[in-house]
């Protein structure tokens, strides 16, 4: 027998459920694959190794650069927020393309979540996994090479939350393009081989030349991650990095509400194509 | 009608069917939808063919009484799932309406997909490696439940699908059959009052296929009891399921009639075979052919003398002949036969089914 539904309950509390189940599904499907988890963290330290050494080589040449005396935090700091950008940028897309690719984006669609809500929720483990594997980094980089950080934390997690937010407004017009077009994201190719090449995560912008050092102005991350080095290599404080805090508000102000405009169009048209479930 | 116009986003759970029986539970007006073709102008610069729109629906209508089991048939590609979709907010229509409980579909977007649950045979709508508590657990908090009303609910769905036993099982190794019954619990989870059924027991074995059957059949007896929208293949299976049934062909529903009617609008007559022994068929056949039977003019009797399949393979009569759907005609002739002292051993009866009327409108007949 139907019986009346258990209770009723405040947007938000259903809202906060909400996150929570899909935290918790993520959490069950990422557990579900136990010797993946434990690669992807000897990976991280790998890498983390590899660098330790590239930057005894390097080292003495990188005087003129005041972030880069130490290649190695600079570097860990680098990867460390570029890793956490990248989510920023692809969850939100990925989100859509992997509930598309497993089939199950129908179900959970028939249920009364709208699909802005169901993107932003199953993205936060996306996030949670990019804190986890971004603090990997800058850890053992403390823990077995003696790297050192400075500066206020908070003031470096502000401007991370404000390039993260800047990329997920273009993360939005990714999920935007995969919605409609499925393949072949243009913002992800950019940002992705971008962010990597022109951000000065690997080394000092200024060795691209004014030509290319264009290119590294028009990019976020290069704001980003030049404020969490100034703050965490330098020590330079809030009022110090007002600069590219600045420079990655106007960004956001700007794209935020652009991605949500394109964003609601291309609900719209995958609904009228029918097309929303497909990939 | 319950008024679900006011009910608020957050209440969406207490949408309860309309108990008004001949109330529209699931209203379509007009419906129609065009997949238009993709990219055309890029096509059309790269001078690349432009693949013509198709026309999946066309300017349907009709009504879901609320608490009726309702059967959509036709062909592969005649616009079944397309509506189901429609119905369940998936896919915009181009034109026209559908409204669910007095809720439009694309207006009140949010509270349709509150009242309706959707069951496909698709089996990848569920996490193959959580188990089928943790995926029902998850679509439950979706639907804004707390867990401990959650998992009782889950229970009250285990027991009621006999998948208690595999409630710590990944979904992933269930079998066709619990996958499917996986498919009708979830949507079930927030007791919606409309249900979509989209081939339900597709890839089911015999055994697999009536136990579901029997679970929609219990859903329509519910107290109070779901609407139901059955979309199948399984003609047999919709006759005996649906209280009423649609034909669409081509995107457009052709008849809306109780299966009943549908086999009488396409043939009012059945055919009847009685198999008769202890009388020659000479004898029958004198008797039956005589003008001395009352309005039986145009009843053509096929008689034919055979041997029972036994050890002394006794003498019998096969007699074939079509009637009209009354059965008076096979009462006198009953008669008759026993009158002459012959004795009835087996009577079958064969009625237009589901399948003649589907084609019927599929082929050049009344479509």
């Amino acid at each position: 027998m139907l019986t009346p539904v258990p209770q009723l309950l405040t947007p938000a509390l259903s809202f906060l459920r909400r996150i929570r189940a899909f935290v918790v599904r993520d959490f069950q499907l990422a557990t579900s694959y136990r010797v993946e988890f434990g690669m992807r963290a000897l990976s991280v330290l790998l890498v983390v190794t590899t660098f330790y050494f590239v930057s005894k080589i390097f080292a003495s040449d990188s005087g003129r650069f005041p972030q880069w005396r130490a290649p190695l935090p600079a570097w860990l700091i680098g990867l460390a927020v570029l890793n956490y950008f990248t989510v920023g940028f692809s969850s939100l897309a990925n989100a859509i393309r992997s509930e598309q690719t497993q089939g199950t984006l129908e179900s959970v669609l028939m249920t009364p979540i709208n699909v802005p809500s169901f993107i932003v929720t199953s993205s936060i483990w996306d996030f949670i996994n990019a804190t986890f594997i971004s603090f990997l980094y800058l850890f053992f980089g403390w823990l077995f090479f003696d790297v050192t950080y400075q500066g206020n934390f908070l003031t470096a997690i502000l401007l991370l939350l404000l390039t993260t937010f800047v990329l997920a407004s273009l993360g939005i017009l990714s999920a935007s393009f995969a919605m409609v077009f499925k393949r072949g994201d243009p913002f992800g190719i950019f940002i992705g081989i971008g962010s990597a090449f022109f951000s000065g995560v690997i080394f000092p912008t200024e060795l691209l030349g004014s030509g290319f050092q264009k290119v590294s102005n028009i990019l976020p991350t290069t704001y980003g991650v030049d404020g969490i080095r100034r703050v965490l290599i330098q020590g330079q404080t809030l009022a110090e990095v007002r600069e590219p805090l600045l420079i990655l508000c106007l960004f956001l102000i700007v794209l935020l509400p652009f991605s949500l405009w394109v964003f609601s169009r291309a609900v719209r048209r995958a609904k009228r194509e029918g097309s929303l479930i497909q990939y | 009608m319950l008024d679900v116009q006011n009910i608020s986003h957050t209440d969406q759970h207490a949408i309860q069917p309309i108990t008004n029986h001949d109330a529209p539970a699931v209203r379509i007006e007009h419906l129609s939808k065009t997949y238009p073709p993709k990219l055309v102008k890029l096509k059309q610069l790269f001078r690349r063919p432009v693949t013509p729109p198709v026309e999946a629906l066309r300017d349907v209508s009709f009504d879901i009484r609320a608490g009726e089991i309702f059967g959509l048939i036709g062909k592969n590609g005649a616009g079944k799932t397309t509506l189901t979709k429609i119905i369940a907010t998936l896919v915009q229509p181009t034109s026209g309406s559908v409204t669910v409980l007095g809720c439009d579909s694309i207006a009140d977007e949010t509270r349709v997909r509150a009242a309706v649950g959707l069951a496909t045979a698709e089996e990848r709508s569920f996490y193959w490696r959580l188990t089928t508590e943790q995926n029902l657990l998850f679509f439950a908090r979706l639907y804004g439940m707390n867990t401990r009303d959650a998992r009782t609910r889950i229970d009250e769905l285990f027991e009621r699908f006999d998948l208690t036993q595999y409630a710590r099982r990944r979904f992933g190794e269930l079998s066709t059959g619990n996958k499917q019954r996986m498919a009708v619990a979830r949507a079930l989870l927030s007791r919606p009052p409309v249900m979509l059924l989209d081939e339900p027991t597709r890839s089911l074995d015999p055994l697999a296929a009536a136990s579901m059957r029997a679970v929609i059949r219990s859903l329509a007896q519910d107290t109070p009891p779901a609407t139901v929208l059955l979309t199948s293949h399984n003609l047999a299976e919709v006759e005996e399921l649906c209280h009423r049934v649609g034909v669409i062909s081509q995107g457009q529903i052709q008849v809306v009639d109780t299966p009943a009617n549908l086999r009488a609008q396409n043939s009012e007559h059945a055919q009847v075979t009685l198999t008769v022994c202890e009388v020659s068929s000479a004898h029958i056949k004198t008797m039956l052919t005589a003008n001395t039977l009352d309005h039986y003019d145009d009843v053509k009797f096929d008689i034919t003398a055979t041997f029972a399949d036994d050890a002394n393979h006794t003498p019998q009569t096969l007699i074939t002949f079509t009637m009209s759907d009354d059965a008076k005609t096979l009462d006198k002739v009953i008669r008759r036969i026993q009158t002459a002292g012959g004795r009835i051993i087996a009577c079958h009866t064969k009625r237009a089914t589901l399948l003649d009327v589907l084609e019927a409108y599929e082929g050049d007949g009344k479509s």
